[in-house]
C-alpha cells in the first residue's frame, strides 16, 4: 500500500494503482477519454494530465502514472484547466460536429468534456476529416470522422476478445483507426468495440435513429442465451428492447457481451410472436381462449399418461412451479433433450458428488493453466472465452486445447493444440491421466478408486492412445505435466444439445482429471461444467430430471409408440434441435395430444394440438442461476405481446386447475419456497440477491469426493468423412435463428469443410454440397475454412429446415458422404 | 586538416569499409579480450561510468547511469538493443561509422552485452542503410568465425547472439519504446513509462537501449581507460570525441570526428570551410532538426552538453545545419515541422493535432497570408504542446519553433507586415 496526497486529501491505496485510480479513490474526479477500466494504460489523449509535487516542470499523465509514496497530486489549476480545453480544442479540430444526427449525443464523452470546459469556440481551425463511412456489415456502424483515437476499440478487441479486427494506421494527422488493408468491418461482431467507444465512432446499426437515450427506460437483467450469465441492460421504449446496453458495473461479466447477447435480442420484438393461445379444430389451430386451452392441457394432464420436456431458459421459479405441476399430475418431466446434461451430471456425482461447476469464472482469469475441452467453447459461451483470453494473453496462464478443430482460442499466444479425431476427447484425457500417473505426478491422497482405475487405464498408455487419436505422445506428456504443476488450475466442458455423446464419459473423464491433477482440490478455480442455456444450471438444481419417471428419450419412444396421452413441450422445438429427427417426429404423431408452450410457431408448435404463447426473457421477473452457480435476477423491460403469458403464469393456472393449493404472490414467493425446499439455496433470500448475485455453495465448492472412475473412449470412425455437429460462435440454440442481429451474420444452415477436402471434392464456399448419411441426405451450403482437419466436416445445430437431425441421431460423430451438388 | 585524435574514425578511409583484418591490424578487439578475460561485468560497467561517457543518441543521458540501472545480475532473459533508427534531418554519423568500420561497433556490443550479462544483443537499422545492414551481417559473420560472437566467447562460459534487425524505420522508431515495438513487429508507437525498458521492455524483458556511436566508444574506454577519454574532451566536464556531421550552406558538409567541447567557429569556420559562396552566417541547428537555432552571436560557444543548454539549446547528435544570411528561417522552421508533424505516431492529441496546426500557421504566414494573432498562437502552441505530449517527439519538435520565437521573431513580423515572405524571389 502507499499513502499519498491528492488535492489536499490523503488516500491509501495499492501499490499498483494510478494516480487517476487512487484519486477515484479520494473521491476527486479526473477526466478521461482514452482511459477504460478494463484496459491496459494507454496515456494517449491527455485530457488526464495532472501536477505532481515531486515530478516538476512538466504535467504527469494521471492514468498511466502510478501512485508512489508521499506523491503530492494537483489534479486542478488554471494550468491544468488550460490544458484540458486546448486537448478539447485540438480533438475539435478535425472532429466533424454533427451531434444532432449522431446517436450519441447525450451519452458521448467528448460532448460531455467539451461542455465541462466550456469549449464555446474554437481557437484552432484545420481541416475536418470527410472519410467515408463503413457500413458494409449489418450490425457495427463506423464513422471515422467522428474518432477520437483513443484507441478504445483497438485495445478492447485484442487485449479482451483477442480478435485483433482493428488498428491504427498512417501517421500524423492523417492517423485513423482501420481494419485489415483499410477494408470494410469484419469479425466476429461481438461488439465490444461499441461499448468502449467514448464518441459516436462506432455505433450499432440495429439501433440508430431509435431513441436518444435519456428516451430509454434502462432495464438490468439477464441474457437469455446461454449459461455464461451476462448482466444485460435492455433499454426500452415503446413497449419494444432497443438494444442491449453493457453494464460494467455489475454482474461477472465486467459488461462484456457477444454478438447474440447485444445484437440478439430483436426476437422478442417480432411480429410473429405468438400472441393468442392455438387449439387444433379440424385440423387447423385456431386462435383459443386461455380458459378453453388451459382447460384442454390440464384435463389431459389429469387424466392421462403425460411427459413434459421443459427448456432450460425458464426461471428458477418457473422451474419450480413446472416441478410441482409435474408432481401433481404424475407426469414425467426432463429437460434439453435428456441426455446431454444427464450424463454429465450423473458423471460429476459418481466422480466428485456434485452437479455443477466448482469454480467462479474470475477465478480463471488468474488461472495459471487452463484445459479448455473442445475448442467450441468459445462458441458456447463467449464470454467465459475472454475471461480465457485474458488469462492466456494479459495473465500469461498456459492454455491447453483439446478438441477434434481448431478455433478462435487455438490461436492465443502459445496455445497447446491436442488436435484429436473426432469423438475421441475420453481417449486423449484417458492418456493425461495415464502420463500423470505412469510419471508419479498424479496427486492420489484422499482419493479412492486409484488401482482399480490404474489397471483400467492400461488401454489408455500415451502412445497407445497417440495412434488412435493423432495427438502426439509428447502432447499428451506435457499436458499431464502443466496440469500436475497447476497451482491454480481449470478444465472447462461444456454440454449442450449438440453435444450428447459421451457427455457422461466426458465429464468423468474430465472429473479424474481434476483429481489426479490436484485441481478439484485446489482453493480456486477446478472443474467448469458450462450448460448451453441461460438457466441449465437451475434446470440440474431445481431437479427437471425424469426421477422415478420416463427421461426425455423415454418418452419420445412412449409416444411413438401411442404410450403417452400428453407431450408438453417447453421452450424447445425438439423437431429441430434434438437429434435424430426421426425419432422425435414419430414420438409427436404417437402423442395423443402435443402441446407447445413457446414464443414462436416452431417446427414443433405446428405440429401441436395446443399452443400456448409465452414470454420472453425480456418480459420476465425472476432468477437464473449461471454455469458458475451464480444465481442472478432478471427483470422485465417490457410486457409481452397481446395475451402471451409468462411461463409462471400459466404454471400457476394449471396448478390451480389440477387443484393444487397454490397461491404465490410472485417469483419472490416461489423463490422463497424452493430455497426452503432445496438445499443449496436454503438461506437465500430473493432480496437479498444484489449486483453480483449470489454464488451458492461459495465462490470455490469443495468436492464432497474424489473417486476415480474407469470410462471408455470410443474406437475412431473409420470413413472418408465423419460429420460433427456443435455451436456456431453467432448463435445459441435455436431462438437466435430468429434474432436480426445473429442472423445478419449467418442466416442459414451451413457445412463447413477443410481446404483440403474442399480442393479434392471442387467445392468452393457457398457451393451447393450433399451430405448423406443412414440413408438420408441433407443438402448445404459449403462454408470453406481452414478450421478442420481433413476428413472432418462441421454442421451447426441452430437451424431449424436444414434436417440436420435426420442424418445426425447424436453420435459423437457420424460417417457420412460428402458430394458436390 | 584534423589534427585532433582519431578514436572512432581511426579505421576510416572513404569509401572503403574496414573488416575484420584490417581492423584487428589496428588494434580491433584488444577492447574486448580485455574486458572478457581480465573485467568481470561489473568492472565494465564501472568503467564506463567513470568515463562520463553520455548517450550520442540525442538525449545525452550518462551511459555508465544507464547501465547501473540495468539488473545485469538477474538470472532472467534480457536484451540489449542497439539503436540504428538514424532518421533526424541532419544527423548522418551512424551511418559512416557502419560505412567505415562495422566492427567497431560489433566489438562495443559485445563487450557491453557481456557487462550487461545479455545473451542476445538487436541491432536495430532502417531500410535505408541497407549498405551499413551489409557490412554488419558480414562483420557479425566474421566475428562469429573469430570466436568473438557464439557459445562460450574466449572462454567465459558466456553467449551471445547478435541479430540485425532491418526495419522499415521512421522517425518515431528511434524513441527507445516504439523501437522495442518496432522489433516485436507491432505497431512502433512509444510505450508508457514506467515500466521502463530496464524493467520490462522487449517481450516484456529487462532491455537496454543504446545508440550505435555511443555503442561504438566502449572498446575505447576500455582500452584506453577513463581517464584517457575523458582528456579527450576540451571543456571542463566535457568528455570524448564526437561525430560531427555537417550540412546546410557550408563549403564542406562532411562528418568529422571532432574532440567534445570544440568551438562551434571551428567547427563552421576551420572544417565546414565557412559559410559557402562568401555569405554571412545566419545561424544553425547545432546538434539535428529538434535543437533550438543557434545565431552568429552564439559561435564562440563550446560544442558540448551543458554550454549549449546554458543557451536554451541541445548538443543532441551533433548534426550541425547551417543558414546563411539569405534563408527564410519561417521557411527552414515550417520544413522542419513539416518532417516532425509527418512522423508524428499520432498517439496523442498534443503532438497529433497540435503539430499539424503549428505546420498549417506557418504555412499561412510563409505564404504571406498570416495576421499577428498567428504569431501570438505559435507562441501558445509552444506551451500547449511542450511537456505535454506521450514522448519527447512533440517536444523535439517545438526545438526549431522555440529557436524561431526566441531569435528570430522579427522575422515573422516581417513576414506578417509584407504580407509575402521577404526573402522570396
Amino acid at each position: 500500500m502507499v499513502n499519498l496526497t491528492i488535492d489536499g486529501k490523503q488516500v491509501t491505496v495499492s501499490k499498483t494503482a494510478t494516480i487517476y485510480e487512487a484519486a477515484k479513490e479520494a473521491g476527486v474526479d479526473i477526466p478521461v477519454l482514452c482511459y477504460a477500466k478494463k484496459l491496459l494504460p494507454f496515456g494517449a489523449c491527455r485530457v488526464c494530465l495532472v501536477e505532481v509535487e515531486q515530478m516538476k516542470g512538466r504535467l504527469i499523465p494521471a492514468c498511466t502514472t502510478p501512485a508512489t509514496e508521499g506523491m503530492v497530486v494537483t489534479t486542478n489549476s488554471d494550468e491544468i484547466a488550460k490544458v484540458r480545453k486546448t486537448v478539447m480544442e485540438f480533438l475539435l479540430v478535425n472532429h466533424v460536429l454533427d451531434c444532432p444526427v449522431c446517436d450519441k449525443g447525450g451519452e458521448c464523452d467528448l460532448q460531455d468534456l467539451t461542455y465541462d470546459f466550456e469549449v464555446n469556440s474554437n481557437r484552432f481551425e484545420g481541416v475536418k476529416f470527410d472519410l467515408p463511412t463503413d457500413e458494409v456489415n449489418p450490425l457495427i456502424e463506423r464513422n471515422m470522422n467522428r474518432c477520437v483515437l483513443c484507441g478504445r476499440c483497438v485495445r478492447v478487441c485484442d487485449e479482451i476478445v483477442a480478435y485483433g479486427s482493428y488498428s491504427f494506421i498512417n501517421r500524423g494527422f492523417e492517423t485513423k483507426i482501420a481494419t485489415a488493408f483499410d477494408r470494410g468491418l469484419s469479425c466476429e461482431f461481438c461488439g465490444q468495440c461499441l461499448s468502449m467507444c467514448p464518441v459516436g465512432a462506432l455505433l450499432p446499426r440495429p439501433f440508430k435513429f431509435k431513441a436518444r437515450p435519456w428516451q430509454l427506460k434502462e432495464v438490468d437483467s439477464v441474457c437469455g442465451y446461454c449459461g455464461n450469465g451476462c448482466t444485460v441492460t435492455l433499454g426500452c421504449k415503446d413497449n419494444q428492447v432497443q438494444t442491449i446496453r453493457f453494464n460494467d458495473k455489475i454482474g461477472v461479466n465486467d459488461g462484456n457481451l457477444c454478438v447474440r447477447g447485444r445484437f440478439g435480442y430483436s426476437y422478442v420484438n417480432r411480429d410473429d410472436r405468438l400472441t393468442t393461445p392455438l387449439v387444433r379444430k379440424d385440423g387447423q389451430l385456431v386462435e383459443a381462449s386461455w380458459d378453453e386451452a388451459l382447460d384442454a392441457v390440464s384435463s389431459a394432464l389429469k387424466d392421462g399418461k403425460a411427459g413434459i420436456l421443459s427448456g432450460a431458459r425458464l426461471t428458477n421459479e418457473e422451474l419450480f412451479l413446472l416441478k410441482n405441476v409435474a408432481k401433481t399430475a404424475s407426469a414425467s418431466l426432463d429437460h434439453s433433450g435428456g441426455e446431454c446434461y444427464k450424463g454429465v451430471t450423473e458423471g460429476l456425482q459418481e466422480t466428485l458428488g456434485l452437479a455443477s461447476s466448482t469454480g467462479t469464472f474470475p477465478q480463471v482469469e488468474d488461472a495459471d493453466v487452463i484445459l479448455s475441452i473442445r475448442s467450441d467453447f468459445y462458441e458456447t459461451h463467449p464470454v467465459f472465452g475472454m475471461v480465457v483470453n485474458q488469462a492466456v494473453k494479459r495473465n500469461g496462464a498456459k492454455f491447453l486445447v483439446l478438441s477434434d478443430k481448431t478455433g478462435k482460442f487455438n490461436k492465443l499466444p502459445d496455445a497447446q493444440t491436442l488436435l484429436t479425431k473426432p469423438g475421441l476427447e475420453v481417449n486423449v484425457l484417458n492418456a493425461i491421466c495415464a502420463a500423470l500417473l505412469e510419471s508419479g505426478q498424479a496427486k492420489t491422497d484422499g482419493v479412492s478408486g486409484v488401482d482399480e482405475f490404474k489397471s483400467a487405464l492400461a488401454d489408455y498408455a500415451p502412445a497407445k492412445v497417440s495412434a488412435q487419436t493423432g495427438v502426439p505422445v509428447e502432447a499428451i506428456t506435457a499436458a499431464a505435466e502443466q496440469l500436475a504443476g497447476a497451482k491454480k488450475g481449470a478444465i472447462l466442458l461444456a454440454y449442450g444439445l449438440p453435444y450428447t455423446a459421451q457427455s457422461k464419459e466426458l465429464a468423468i473423464a474430465a472429473a479424474n482429471l481434476a483429481i489426479l491433477s490436484g485441481l478439484a482440490a485446489q482453493d480456486e478455480a477446478g472443474l467448469y461444467i458450462c450448460g448451453e442455456k441461460a438457466n441449465s444450471q437451475g434446470a440440474i438444481d431445481l431437479g427437471i430430471l425424469p426421477g422415478d419417471g420416463l427421461g426425455a428419450q423415454e418418452q419420445l419412444a412412449a409416444a411413438a409408440k401411442g404410450d403417452l396421452d400428453l407431450l408438453y413441450v417447453i421452450g424447445e422445438d425438439p423437431m429441430t434441435s434434438y437429434p435424430d429427427g426421426a425419432k422425435v417426429e414419430a414420438a409427436i404423431n404417437g402423442a395423443k395430444m402435443v402441446v407447445v408452450q413457446d414464443l414462436f410457431l416452431t417446427p414443433t408448435a405446428e405440429q401441436a394440438d395446443v399452443v400456448l404463447p409465452a414470454a420472453s426473457f425480456a418480459e420476465k421477473d425472476g432468477t437464473f442461476t449461471n454455469a458458475e452457480r451464480r444465481i442472478q435476477r432478471v427483470r422485465p423491460g417490457i410486457t409481452s405481446p397481446g395475451e402471451a403469458k409468462s411461463d409462471f403464469e400459466i404454471f400457476t393456472s394449471l396448478l390451480g386447475r389440477l387443484g393444487a393449493q397454490v397461491s404465490y404472490t410472485g417469483p419472490q414467493a416461489v423463490f422463497a419456497a424452493l430455497a426452503a425446499e432445496n438445499g443449496e439455496y436454503a438461506g437465500i433470500d430473493f432480496d437479498a440477491i444484489g449486483p453480483q448475485g449470489v454464488v451458492w455453495g461459495g465462490d470455490k465448492l469443495a468436492p464432497k469426493q474424489q473417486v476415480l472412475v474407469s470410462v471408455s473412449g470410443l474406437q475412431p470412425v473409420e470413413a472418408r468423412f465423419q460429420l460433427v455437429t456443435g455451436s456456431a460462435l453467432y448463435h445459441s440454440g435455436t431462438t437466435s435463428t430468429r434474432a436480426k442481429g445473429p442472423r445478419a451474420v449467418i442466416d442459414e444452415a451451413y457445412v463447413e469443410l477443410g481446404r483440403e477436402d474442399a480442393a479434392e471434392l471442387g467445392v468452393a464456399t457457398d457451393d451447393q454440397v450433399t451430405v448423406k448419411a443412414n440413408g438420408n441426405t441433407v443438402k448445404l451450403k459449403a462454408k470453406v475454412d481452414n478450421r478442420l482437419p481433413k476428413g472432418v466436416v462441421f454442421v451447426p445445430n441452430h437451424f431449424a429446415g436444414t434436417g440436420l437431425n435426420k442424418i445426425y441421431q447424436g453420435a459423437a460423430s457420424v460417417a457420412v458422404e460428402v458430394t458436390k451438388g | 586538416m584534423n589534427d585532433y585524435p582519431q578514436i572512432l574514425f581511426k579505421n576510416r578511409v572513404v569509401g572503403e569499409t574496414a573488416f575484420i583484418d584490417r581492423f584487428r591490424a589496428n588494434g580491433g578487439y584488444q577492447g574486448l579480450e580485455k574486458g572478457l578475460r581480465e573485467m568481470t561485468p561489473q568492472e565494465i560497467t564501472a568503467t564506463v561510468k567513470a568515463s562520463g561517457l553520455r548517450g550520442r543518441g540525442g538525449a545525452g543521458f550518462p551511459t555508465g547511469v544507464k547501465w547501473s540501472f540495468f539488473p545485469a545480475d538477474q538470472p532472467v532473459e534480457k536484451f540489449l538493443v542497439i539503436n540504428g533508427d538514424e532518421m533526424e534531418p541532419g544527423t548522418y554519423k551512424d551511418r559512416q561509422l557502419l560505412l567505415a568500420d562495422p566492427h567497431q561497433l560489433i566489438e562495443g556490443v559485445i563487450l557491453s552485452a557481456f557487462a550487461l550479462q545479455v545473451s542476445h544483443a538487436y541491432i536495430f537499422i532502417r531500410y535505408a542503410y541497407e549498405e551499413c545492414s551489409r557490412n554488419l551481417e558480414q562483420a557479425i559473420a566474421e566475428a562469429k568465425e573469430a570466436g568473438y560472437l557464439g557459445r562460450d566467447i574466449l572462454g567465459t562460459g558466456w553467449d551471445l547472439e547478435i541479430h540485425l534487425h532491418r526495419s522499415a524505420g521512421r522517425y518515431i522508431l528511434g524513441e527507445e519504446t516504439a523501437q522495442l515495438n518496432g522489433i516485436e513487429g507491432v505497431r512502433p508507437n512509444p510505450r508508457s513509462k514506467p515500466p521502463f525498458p530496464a524493467a520490462k521492455g522487449l517481450w516484456g524483458k529487462p532491455t537496454n537501449v543504446n545508440n550505435i556511436e555511443t555503442i561504438a566508444c566502449i572498446p575505447h574506454i576500455i582500452t584506453g581507460g577513463p581517464g584517457w577519454f575523458i582528456n579527450l574532451g576540451i571543456t571542463q566536464g566535457g568528455v570524448g570525441t564526437k561525430l560531427f556531421g555537417l550540412s546546410g550552406h557550408l563549403n564542406r558538409t562532411e562528418c568529422f570526428e571532432l574532440p567534445v567541447g570544440i568551438p562551434l567557429r571551428e567547427v563552421v569556420e576551420t572544417f565546414g570551410g565557412g559559410v559557402r559562396n562568401g555569405k554571412g552566417f545566419k545561424a544553425c541547428l547545432p546538434g539535428g532538426a529538434s535543437t533550438p537555432f543557434l545565431t552568429a552571436q552564439h559561435l564562440d560557444t563550446p560544442m558540448d552538453f551543458e554550454p549549449l543548454e546554458q543557451l536554451d539549446s541541445r548538443f543532441g547528435t551533433a548534426g550541425v545545419t547551417v543558414f546563411d544570411e539569405t534563408t527564410c528561417m519561417v521557411g527552414a522552421t515550417l520544413n522542419l515541422i513539416r518532417f516532425f508533424a509527418r512522423e508524428s505516431c499520432g498517439w496523442c492529441t498534443p503532438c497529433r493535432d497540435g503539430l499539424s496546426f503549428v505546420q498549417w500557421i506557418l504555412e499561412e504566414i510563409e505564404a504571406g497570408r498570416g495576421n499577428r494573432d498567428q504569431i501570438a498562437m505559435l507562441k501558445d502552441q509552444k506551451k500547449n504542446i511542450t511537456g505535454r505530449s506521450f514522448c519527447a517527439l512533440a517536444e523535439g519538435a517545438m526545438g526549431p519553433l522555440d529557436g524561431l520565437l526566441r531569435h528570430f521573431e522579427q522575422e515573422l513580423e516581417d513576414h506578417v507586415k509584407l504580407g509575402r515572405c521577404p526573402f522570396g524571389d
